[in-house]
């Protein structure tokens, strides 16, 4: 026993090495299951703040900039209602409630981007809702706290987003490479489909995540390769990911009824 | 600290300048356990879930070997670590091999990919360059401060 306890004391620092290692590592694996990263997330209260802090010394220099695209969007909602009232009952077919919130915090050079929201569970944020800004989407809620929110970015290895041709219907699946936070690459569209330089993708109606028809981006290149059955598609993203001020989460009324259905459906097969 | 985001492939990291600044005397499990919280502070800013944590670990346990290849008794002569103590060479090379390894566990724990290899690659050299550029300059400014 004394031996034992020699033999701890002597390699005292490699076992805390690895004991921290080990924490670390947990915290990284806990954090790809969609249920797991509560220990990370709870200290985001604390966090939260202190971001919030930060970035209301700086907000005053972007009031300009951000008065002038509040007027733009102003004006062009005004249009929709007036104008269109076809598209704008469209809209309304799948109700979805938009919150607007504040990032206080993001990243777009990193391999897997995160944007942090100034609002939470209070707000009536939950867990896998999408998010959005008026050029496109944004990305996917990931964890709440009771006053913040924190979005997995387009921009991150883990997101895939289900989209389709405006033109076409056809639908594909939008991941990022890690590369470029103004090119994504769109996977998953079958070689007969027809493609060409411009084309508008969407998101489609298969996920209660987004409503139908929120811009991704536009194909900004593609190549054909005969040896395989799919198209290598790069997307222009519609938003600029290394200027995002404020985002709109939307909340799917409805979503909750579908999901039941859907499940109903795997239990039966 | 790190809304310094110069371009897609940088992303420098300046908080390891503090582990490394740890006194060589420390008890090697409490430099340990210091780098783990510097880490997971970042981490919790970040959003990065426990990768800064673990590079800050590993790098605070490689520090006493790397301190032995710069100075004759392996730090224990020292008390504290800077320019002044080691001179310009040693501690270029101290920090050096340091945020190399930080940066390279750092970005290849981020990518988790071997695919990546090339592009993990360049994105961790270049950040190392210009972080390693900015500990210098920091390092310099604080030691000439204490004359």
């Amino acid at each position: 026993m004394r031996n034992l306890f020699a033999f701890l004391y002597r390699h005292h620092v490699f076992f805390v090495f690895i004991l921290l290692e080990i924490v670390a590592f947990g915290i990284l694996i806990q954090s790809h299951h969609y249920q797991g990263s509560r220990f990370a997330s709870s200290a985001q209260a604390w966090s939260g703040k202190v971001l919030e802090y930060f970035e209301n010394s700086v907000d005053y220099f972007s009031l300009k900039k951000i008065n002038h695209l509040l007027a733009e969007e102003n004006a062009q909602l005004r249009n929709r209602i007036s104008t269109s009232p076809i598209s704008h009952k469209k809209n309304n077919a799948l109700p979805h409630q938009y919150i607007s919130a504040k990032v206080i915090k993001s990243s777009y050079n990193k391999r897997n981007n995160y944007l942090t929201l100034n609002k939470g569970r209070l707000n009536g944020i939950e867990k896998g809702m999408g998010v959005c800004v008026n050029e496109g989407v944004v990305g996917i809620v990931r964890d709440v706290t009771d006053n913040y929110a924190t979005v997995m970015s387009v921009l991150n290895k883990h997101a895939v987003i289900s989209s389709r041709f405006t033109k076409s219907n056809h639908f594909g699946e939008i991941v990022w490479d890690g590369k470029s936070h103004h090119f994504a690459q769109l996977r998953s569209v079958e070689k007969y489909v027809d493609v060409s330089i411009g084309d508008t993708l969407t998101t489609n109606s298969f996920s209660s995540i987004f409503p139908e028809g929120i811009l991704l981006g536009t194909v900004n290149r593609f190549e054909r390769d005969d040896s395989e059955n799919f198209y290598k598609i790069e997307i222009d993203l519609s938003v600029d990911y290394s200027n995002i001020d404020y985002v709109y989460v939307i909340k799917n009324l409805h979503g909750k009824e579908r999901l039941e259905l859907e499940s109903k459906l795997k239990e039966n097969d | 600290m790190n809304n310094v985001q110069i371009s897609g492939y940088l992303n420098p990291y300046i908080y390891i300048l503090f582990i490394m600044l740890l006194p060589p005397k420390m008890p090697k499990a409490l430099v340990l356990s210091l780098a783990f919280l510097t880490g997971f502070t970042v981490d919790v800013f970040e959003n990065s879930y426990g990768i800064h944590a673990a590079a800050s670990v590993f790098m605070a346990y490689v520090r006493p070997t790397v301190l032995s290849l710069v100075s004759v008794k392996g730090g224990e002569d020292l008390e504290t670590i800077g320019i002044r103590q080691l001179r310009f060479a040693r501690f270029f090379t101290y920090s050096g091999i340091l945020c190399i390894l930080h940066h390279f566990t750092l970005f290849y724990i981020e990518a988790f990919r071997l695919n990546e290899f090339i592009d993990t690659f360049v994105r961790a050299l270049t950040s190392t360059v210009i972080s390693l550029l900015i500990i210098l300059l920091i390092e310099s400014v604080r030691s000439n401060s204490h004359k």
